[in-house]
């Protein structure tokens, strides 16, 4: 049977409703030889581009996406073009600092990861210092932390930390593609995140790395204490199949 | 409510039983009968009334539909403004029953969301906005405006022109706003005007335009929605608040189509003693476009679609607002620069 039959007949297997996530044409994939599409259409870009600067004045709110979008040549009323004002603003920040973090920081592609956690702590460091790009955003951080937090936001949130990790990962040149796939993001995006709010406390560029450098170090120790446990239990599980096995039960 | 007794008992006693014409449901498989009278005894009715229209529509006419009857494009119009001149003077409360008043919360949102007015913080000349209210006719979207550039934008600068195909819903409209605070600042105008062709007004000078529950009785929806990119400024948001045609659920589907084709009609015809032009009401919002649908013609007229192109969503999802369950839609469009 030729391919194209035999991806119809996989389409056609599958449940009505799902179908059309199936045909989706967005590549759910990293490719280096497909760049992604820009997020944000161009006139969405321009508004918020333009609305960042406002934001030392008048925090993450609806005024600076407003002065951005008269600064951009709209008017007051386009900011109807989102449809949650505040937010907005903040997905904008943390969406393109984690595209850019892919043009900061660039590690030899050859070399095997040797080690991991330092590359890891590069692309930690990196992407805090986004957060200093536009001057005096920082301060108005906790701002954006509150907004992440609300209750409709909170999935969009963590939808992007996931991005995040996902791409650091991505970048750190890791490939794994078992269980620890799952496990690596969510311990890193804790790790992250933890890093931020210390970050967006109020602390210096030198407390914000030592307290990176021991949040990966935890994370290295909890993550091999997991594995361990992890081996543990299946080494016990399998020894009791096999007892089972000998005592002639049929599993 | 007393007034409403003896009409309501006279038409009542009128009532004839439900004409031929009636409607299967494509998803609850129930039959609608249609209340609407035929063509020929409306016809007959407007010969009386001395407004002659072609008897019939000629072979090369277009037809649209009219609640669930075609009618030529020619007489659509017309008969919209029929309706509207019938259920003009107990507009609102009608609205009321068969809402169950939940409209005005809808309304108050819709005119929320969008926050018109200029703060006069964030601009350096105080000059306003331009909202132009089409389908407006009885002036509860524009007081709205008003209301909520004046107290939450202390924007005292930004006019609204209510626009109506009728003027008996304008007059509606009159009446309400003698006796508001608008009255003698000029911030208010009336036009009497058919949505699709707007000759007064200059392209490229309206900030935001809006249609509350008036686009579904259109005859070219596409043609009004060319005529408000038009008229609109690069960067002026069209806004449109309308009944959907269908719910997601279909148990409240059911459930909601039995209040609309069972309940409105009799509430018109026991408080506005007009049954037909209550029928025709629950008709068009039948015959109108789905959510999906109606984004997409909203996108074809040119307009940007807000948090259609936002990241990780595809086709035409989130391009507009359900409200109570998706009973009514917010749809708004941008335009481009």
């Amino acid at each position: 049977m030729s391919v194209p039959a035999l991806a119809l007949r996989n389409l056609l297997r599958a449940p009505p409703p799902l179908r059309p996530l199936l045909l989706t044409p967005h590549a759910s994939y990293h490719s280096h030889e497909h760049p992604d599409p820009d997020p944000y259409p161009p006139t969405e870009s321009a508004i918020l581009a333009a609305a960042l600067p406002h934001v030392p004045n008048h925090g993450f709110t609806p005024t600076s996406l407003r002065l951005g979008a008269t600064d951009a040549g709209y008017l007051d009323i386009t900011t109807n073009l989102f449809p949650s004002p505040a937010f907005a603003l903040v997905t904008y920040h943390l969406t393109t600092q984690r595209l850019a973090l892919a043009s900061r920081v660039q590690f030899p592609a050859e070399e095997p990861a040797a080690n991991p956690r330092d590359r890891l702590r590069t692309l930690i460091l990196t992407r805090l210092r986004g957060n200093l790009e536009h001057p005096n955003i920082l301060p108005r951080w906790p701002e954006a932390l509150a907004l992440m937090s609300l209750a409709e936001n909170i999935p969009a949130s963590l939808r992007e930390l996931a991005f995040l990790s996902d791409e650091m990962l991505f970048l750190a040149g890791d490939t794994s593609v078992d269980s620890s796939w799952y496990s690596k993001r969510a311990s890193l995006a804790a790790v992250y995140a933890a890093a931020e709010v210390f970050q967006s406390s109020g602390s210096g560029e030198r407390e914000v790395e030592g307290f990176v450098e021991r949040r990966l170090e935890e994370r290295g120790r909890v993550g091999g204490f997991v594995s361990g446990v992890g081996e543990w239990v299946g080494g016990e599980a399998r020894g009791v199949l096999d007892l089972a096995r000998s005592l002639g039960w049929r599993v | 409510m007393a007034s409403f007794v003896p009409r309501a008992s006279k038409r009542l006693r009128l009532a004839g039983p439900s004409s031929p014409s009636s409607w299967v449901c494509n998803d609850c498989r129930r039959t609608f009968a249609s209340s609407i009278r035929p063509r020929q005894q409306q016809q007959q009715q407007q010969h009386h009334h001395q407004q002659p229209t072609p008897p019939h529509p000629s072979q090369d006419d277009k037809t649209t539909h009219f609640g669930f009857e075609t009618v030529s494009e020619s007489l659509k119009a017309g008969r919209v403004r029929d309706v509207f001149s019938s259920v003009a003077a107990n507009y609102d409360t009608m609205n009321d029953l068969m809402s169950l008043g939940i409209h005005r919360l809808w309304k108050d949102y819709f005119v929320r969301s969008l926050n018109p007015g200029i703060p006069p913080s964030t601009t350096s000349s105080p000059r306003g906005q331009k909202i132009l209210d089409i389908a407006g006719g009885t002036g509860d979207i524009a007081l709205r405006h008003l209301d909520h550039s004046t107290t939450i934008n202390n924007d005292h600068k930004t006019s609204v022109i209510i626009s109506d195909i009728n003027p008996e819903m304008l007059a509606e409209g009159m009446k309400r706003f003698a006796s508001s605070p608008y009255k003698p600042t000029n911030r208010v105008s009336f036009l009497e005007a058919n949505a699709e062709d707007l000759p007064t007004i200059e392209s490229n000078s309206i900030d935001l335009y809006t249609v509350a529950f008036g686009i579904r009785n259109f005859t070219h929806k596409q043609k009004a929605l060319a005529e408000a990119f038009r008229v609109l400024k690069p960067g002026g948001v069209f806004a449109c608040l309308e009944f959907t045609p269908n719910l997601s659920n279909p148990l409240l589907n059911a459930i909601y189509k039995r209040w609309s084709f069972g309940a409105i009609p009799l509430i018109g015809q026991v408080v506005a003693a007009d049954r037909d032009s209550y029928q025709y009401l629950v008709e068009s919002i039948e015959k109108f476009p789905s959510q999906a649908e109606f984004a997409g013609m909203i996108r074809d007229a040119g307009f940007l679609i807000p948090g259609h192109n936002s990241p990780g969503e595809g086709g035409l999802e989130g391009g507009w607002e359900d409200l109570t369950m998706g009973v009514a839609a917010i749809h708004k469009g941008i335009k481009p620069a």
